[in-house]
């Protein structure tokens, strides 16, 4: 198979992917309606300039709810996406047509970045335009890309759920871990109205992990590389059980 | 002679049981060839080794002289398989083009529209088509790629009358440009109005193999039937001289049979208590049946 044909196939895999994601109402829902609806309510019942820690609840929520945003697009679209294409045979026919595997991964991660991106532009733009949130230049991308990159390991998880085949469960399961997880990870409400336990329990949670990169940019505080430690670690673990819950699915 | 599909002592087991048992089989390029036989037979087992979507246990399969997984040899392949159902959130025209961005040498969207019959369909969501359009959708995309061999698992299975025979033009157009079209079916008319070779498979093995003609041929597969008296028992007729096969269908009989005019005598001489007899002759029907029962 010519270069050229890969590229081409990688690329329509992107746009197919992209196009089912935008035309899947439980994403535009979770994804962007919910998120600027939460943040539109809980800074006009909190107030604005409300301090947490040392940063405005509007920036702070703000990051919060980018990170529930994009946290969402894998934990319901990508991973039911994922979850749909195994169950009902698409996987299969995937393999007898010449899109290589590497194409069809690829395809999955780049789509996924460019829906995350634009999660994470659309809420900036949100926060800057109707609540005048006033960081920095190199604030707002260093959050950006925290974020962005950060996101990838719910892709992780994503994979992980999707890997399970029955449709309907991957449904339920999914939505309790992006609900669940965003409750005790504190992007609902800051850790800091928790009591220690939960706080305890939050601290270990991935979705802390990564709305911590971003609230501690805005909070002028350095990058805290046990979290980013702990967002990798947790990367490795979902990838290495689904590599092996799909190589298992597929020994028949 | 390089052969299209070649597969040598496949087997393939399951648990314990034999799906597939030593199977050979050589398919000429051009041919179109039909594997028949009753559910479970092995058919969609067989399909799915040679399309390297399942290991065989045992045995060597050859597609195209090379492997199934072997890009060179997809890009040249296509496939309809059941329980596949169509993308989400795609459209007709698109999921069409996502396929023909596969390969090197796709049809033209136009052309695979037409021969699927789905031109007046492009524009609308895949999912919201009916079981017979969706079929025929599964079709476009196999034959997306020009292929040089497409297979084609139970490719009416929910199709009416008219797209049936659609379908079937289709098929010996592709069979005229000298394509293999390799076709699971349990249709016995599809097999005998489109296939220039039958092989019959039952529980995994080889029972028959040749033109529709010449499977009809080889058994003459007669069958007498009638509706039995209250005191006909089965095991009274399976006693009788030539029966090979008895089926029962509330008190109507079918007796197989390869010499009927013989039985019929045997049957009134042993006064069975018959009524309403019929005696027919062996279609590819029979001849299938005949073939089936006798190696069940």
């Amino acid at each position: 198979m010519s270069q050229s044909t890969s590229m081409k196939a990688t690329f329509a895999q992107c746009k197919a992917e992209l196009l089912r994601t935008v035309r899947n109402r439980r994403f535009v829902i979770f994804s962007f309606i919910m998120p600027v609806v939460f943040y539109f309510i809980f800074t006009n019942t909190v107030g604005d300039n409300v301090q947490v820690g040392n940063v405005d609840w509007k920036s702070y929520y703000l990051m919060s709810m980018t990170v529930y945003g994009v946290v969402g697009a894998s934990l319901t679209s990508y991973a039911q996406r994922l979850s749909r294409e195994r169950s009902q045979g698409w996987l299969s026919l995937l393999k007898i047509t010449p899109l290589p595997s590497w194409s069809y991964v690829l395809s999955k991660v780049l789509s996924q970045a460019v829906i995350n991106l634009a999660i994470i532009i659309v809420m900036f733009l949100v926060g800057g335009i109707f609540k005048d949130v006033n960081l920095s230049a190199s604030t707002w991308i260093t959050c950006g890309l925290f974020i962005f990159i950060g996101g990838f390991s719910f892709m992780g998880l994503g994979t992980l759920i999707g890997s399970i085949k029955n449709a309907d469960f991957v449904q339920v399961l999914s939505m309790i871990c992006y609900m669940g997880l965003s409750i005790l990870g504190g992007l609902w409400f800051p850790t800091d109205t928790m009591s220690s336990t939960m706080k305890t329990i939050a601290h270990l949670t991935p979705t802390y992990r990564l709305g911590q990169g971003a609230w501690d940019a805005i909070a002028g505080v350095s990058i805290n590389w046990t979290g980013v430690g702990i967002l990798a670690a947790y990367v490795v673990v979902f990838l290495a059980i689904s590599s092996y819950i799909m190589k298992k699915q597929e020994a028949v | 002679m390089s052969y299209a599909i070649e597969l040598n002592n496949v087997s393939k087991i399951y648990q314990g049981k034999k799906a597939v048992d030593n199977l050979t089989l050589k398919v000429e390029k051009g041919t179109v060839i039909a594997l028949l036989g009753p559910n479970g037979a092995g058919k969609t087992t067989t399909i799915s080794m040679i399309l390297g979507l399942k290991q065989p246990t045992t045995g060597t399969i050859k597609l195209l002289g090379g492997s199934p997984k072997d890009i060179k040899v997809r890009n040249r392949i296509g496939a309809m398989l059941q329980e596949v159902s169509v993308i989400d959130n795609l459209k007709v025209a698109e999921t069409i083009e996502l396929f023909r961005n596969y390969y090197s040498n796709p049809l033209s969207l136009q052309e695979l529209l037409r021969i699927s019959g789905l031109e007046k369909e492009k524009d609308k969501m895949a999912a919201s088509l009916s079981g017979g359009q969706q079929r025929r959708l599964g079709f476009a995309l196999a034959a997306a790629g020009d292929p040089d061999i497409i297979f084609l698992d139970e490719p009416t299975v929910g199709m009416d009358v008219t797209s049936r025979q659609m379908f079937w033009d289709t098929i010996r157009s592709m069979a005229d440009k000298g394509r293999t079209v390799v076709l699971t079916t349990h249709y016995l008319e599809e097999a005998d109005s489109l296939a220039d070779r039958i092989v019959v498979i039952n529980q995994g093995k080889v029972v028959a193999d040749g033109s529709p003609s010449q499977i009809k041929a080889e058994t003459t597969g007669r069958v007498i039937s009638f509706t039995a008296g209250a005191a006909v028992t089965s095991e009274q007729l399976r006693a009788l001289p030539g029966v090979i096969d008895v089926e029962w269908n509330g008190r109507r009989v079918k007796l197989h049979s390869r010499d009927t005019d013989r039985l019929i005598m045997t049957l009134i001489e042993q006064r069975i208590d018959m009524k309403d007899i019929e005696i027919q002759s062996g279609g590819l029907e029979d001849a299938f049946q005949a073939i089936v029962h006798s190696t069940n």
